[in-house]
């Protein structure tokens, strides 16, 4: 155990450091002069000269690599000049919007695929299963940005149900008092029933835009999954001994297809970080999606930067805490891989 | 009736999408030579019309017909989509395939290389290269092009190591066949249907990811009739009542990219029934 532990973390430190290299090289393609992007159009050549030595621009270029890292690792992840504020900070405000999001997201995605892949098990080749394969194929084949400005326009502009794209409360309600950053649960601690009704109003349509394009994704595996399994002969013992269909499909088949979905998770947090971007442009929504297309308007690349290197780094470890998890549940996996 | 034997081969479901692939291609190749309206010719005079026989798919903010935008628009997207998963299909297969001959150190240097790249999801590595290049479709085209990469070559390496494995393999060294002719008359055939099963189940995504970079403002620039970016335009006239400008585009996109991926996972379980040669099994 402890030596497929030690060659998984090594392989994804391997990764990271790459990745890393990889991030750097990009942002030295950049064309134009870092310097005289922060100093400003009009500053002198003497400023500009300062401000290269503050950046560390006049040293080779393996020091410029180490010095970006270290200066990573301990969060200094450059300054926005469009923002004036560090770039760490403006990560730090915004995530637990981003948070708040993914949370509504994959908590409907997780219930509706296990949904959605009962069923289609529970009636393989029949009219539901052929529902929700269509359901599946629509979600993996739309962008999330035309998704959410499609549901805008129903729901909002035709039918005026929910709010538009204004971000997390109406403007004029007071964000509540803040203890954990998610307004859905502040608001209730704070007791104010009013901004948590907003709250969960705004949360409604970007959050089942994103839980869609991930159901889209874990419907299919699991249904895959399930399929698999359905046609092993224990299933069919259990349906000889008098089990009902429906009993067989959720009390035998479905624990055992979950157990190769996790392997999905490292995929999730991918297609997670990919389309909370979009998402969040289009509903206006405060998170670090919304930063990130901000600074691309603004050619602020610093934050484009870090935004990049840190979803490297996320889906490494995911990928990685996985590939754990899973050797921890499923032992057989582990002899193979070592 | 040998038409009937291909139908039910391939099922009634991959015929819509066959048909549906089609209009796209059609719409693509066709329209812009016929029809009357220009995809970048304003007319102010005629300004956020909504579908009508003139315009069947309306006017947008500066009179631009929405129809033939559209047409346009396919025709990017398809052939982005083509370039793009050809050449990092084909770029995929030479490094799986060296590393997988090679072996050694060549081996684990290409594919650790394959690992970083992939560790960046598909449409962040595009971002990344189009924020080092320059903004711009070609730079778009080349970000999705790298993203398919890694996945073919990964695929290609094991493929690689499975056939000269074979039995097949070692005779032909030992009657003396040199080692290009080796790769060439039994590894390539071999590996054919899978770069083709690979190929068109990138092809969604890639579109996808091209449309997302265009509507983030990294891909296609504004007077370019991008689908992605023609969404961007139509964002604010949408919520204020004018529908169709950015309803067309993704309509486009939905049926080019579900009816690829139908006729995708078809492709995958007739050339391949075991599943052997699926990363990710799947029956569709």
């Amino acid at each position: 155990m402890s030596r497929f532990l030690l060659t998984r973390a090594l392989g994804a430190a391997l990764t990271i450091v790459g990745a890393s290299i990889a991030g750097f090289v990009f942002m030295r393609l950049l064309p134009g002069d870092p310097a005289r992007l922060i100093a400003g159009e009009h500053a002198s050549d003497e400023a500009v000269e300062l401000q290269r030595q503050a950046l560390g621009l006049h040293e080779p270029i393996w020091r410029q690599y180490l010095m970006y890292v270290s200066d990573f690792v301990t969060g200094d992840w450059g300054f926005s000049y469009s923002r004036g504020e560090p770039v760490f900070d403006q990560f730090v405000n915004a995530l637990p919007a981003t948070l708040e999001l993914a949370f509504v997201a994959v908590g409907t995605a997780l219930t509706a695929s296990v949904l959605g892949a009962v069923l289609a098990t529970w009636s393989r080749g029949g009219v539901v299963d052929g529902l929700v394969r269509a359901s599946s194929y629509v979600g993996l084949g739309t962008a999330p940005f035309w998704l959410g400005l499609l549901a805008l326009i129903v729901f909002f502009e035709r039918l005026s149900v929910l709010p538009g794209p204004e971000g997390r409360l109406s403007p004029g309600v007071a964000a509540p008092l803040r203890v954990t950053g998610f307004h859905l649960v502040d608001a209730l601690l704070a007791g104010q029933w009013s901004t948590w009704w907003d709250a969960v109003q705004h949360v409604l349509l970007p959050g089942l835009t994103l839980g869609f394009v991930l159901y889209a994704w874990l419907v299919r595996m699991i249904r895959a999954s399930m399929l698999e399994f359905v046609r092993e002969p224990y299933a069919l013992v259990a349906r000889s001994k008098g089990r009902g269909r429906w009993a067989v499909v959720t009390r035998d088949v479905l624990p055992n297809a979950l157990l190769p979905a996790i392997t999905a998770s490292g995929l999730i947090v991918a297609e997670l970080l990919t389309s909370t971007v979009l998402a969040e442009t289009v509903f206006n929504w405060p998170g670090v999606g919304r930063l990130v297309t901000d600074a691309i308007l603004q050619q602020d690349f610093a934050v484009v930067q870090a935004f990049i290197m840190l979803s490297a780094f996320v889906t490494v470890t995911a990928t990685v805490v996985t590939d754990v998890l899973y050797s921890v549940a499923d032992p057989r996996v582990r002899v193979r891989a070592t | 009736m040998a038409l009937r034997r291909t139908w039910q081969r391939w099922g009634p479901g991959a015929g819509i999408a066959a048909v549906g692939l089609g209009l796209i291609v059609v719409a693509a190749v066709a329209l812009p030579l016929l029809w009357p309206w220009n995809a970048t010719a304003t007319d102010f005079a005629a300004t956020m019309r909504g579908p009508s026989w003139t315009h069947p798919m309306g006017t947008d903010g500066v009179g631009r017909d929405v129809l033939a935008r559209f047409a346009a628009g396919a025709r990017i997207s398809l052939l982005i989509g083509l370039v793009a998963v050809t050449i990092g299909s084909l770029a995929g297969m030479v490094v799986g395939v060296t590393a997988g001959l090679l072996r050694g150190w060549v081996d684990e240097v290409l594919m650790r290389i394959m690992d970083v790249l992939m560790a960046f999801p598909a449409l962040l590595l595009a971002m990344a290269v189009t924020v080092g290049l320059g903004t711009g479709l070609r730079s778009a085209t080349v970000g999705v092009t790298l993203s398919v990469v890694p996945w073919v070559a990964r695929v290609a390496r094991a493929e690689t190591l499975r056939i000269t494995a074979l039995p097949l393999i070692e005779a032909s060294r030992a009657i003396g066949l040199p080692r290009l002719d080796l790769v060439r008359k039994h590894v390539l055939p071999h590996l054919l249907p899978l770069l083709i099963i690979q190929a068109t189940s990138a092809y969604g995504s890639v579109v996808l990811a091209v449309a997302a970079l265009g509507f983030l403002g990294l891909g296609a620039q504004v007077p370019t009739p991008e689908w992605g970016a023609m969404i961007t335009e139509g964002m604010e006239p949408a919520l204020a009542g004018a529908w169709w400008v950015a309803l067309f585009p993704g309509l486009g996109m939905l049926t080019l990219v579900v009816c690829t991926n139908v006729l995708s996972d078809r492709i995958r379980d007739l050339m391949d029934p075991r599943g052997a040669l699926a990363g990710r099994r799947s029956r569709g």
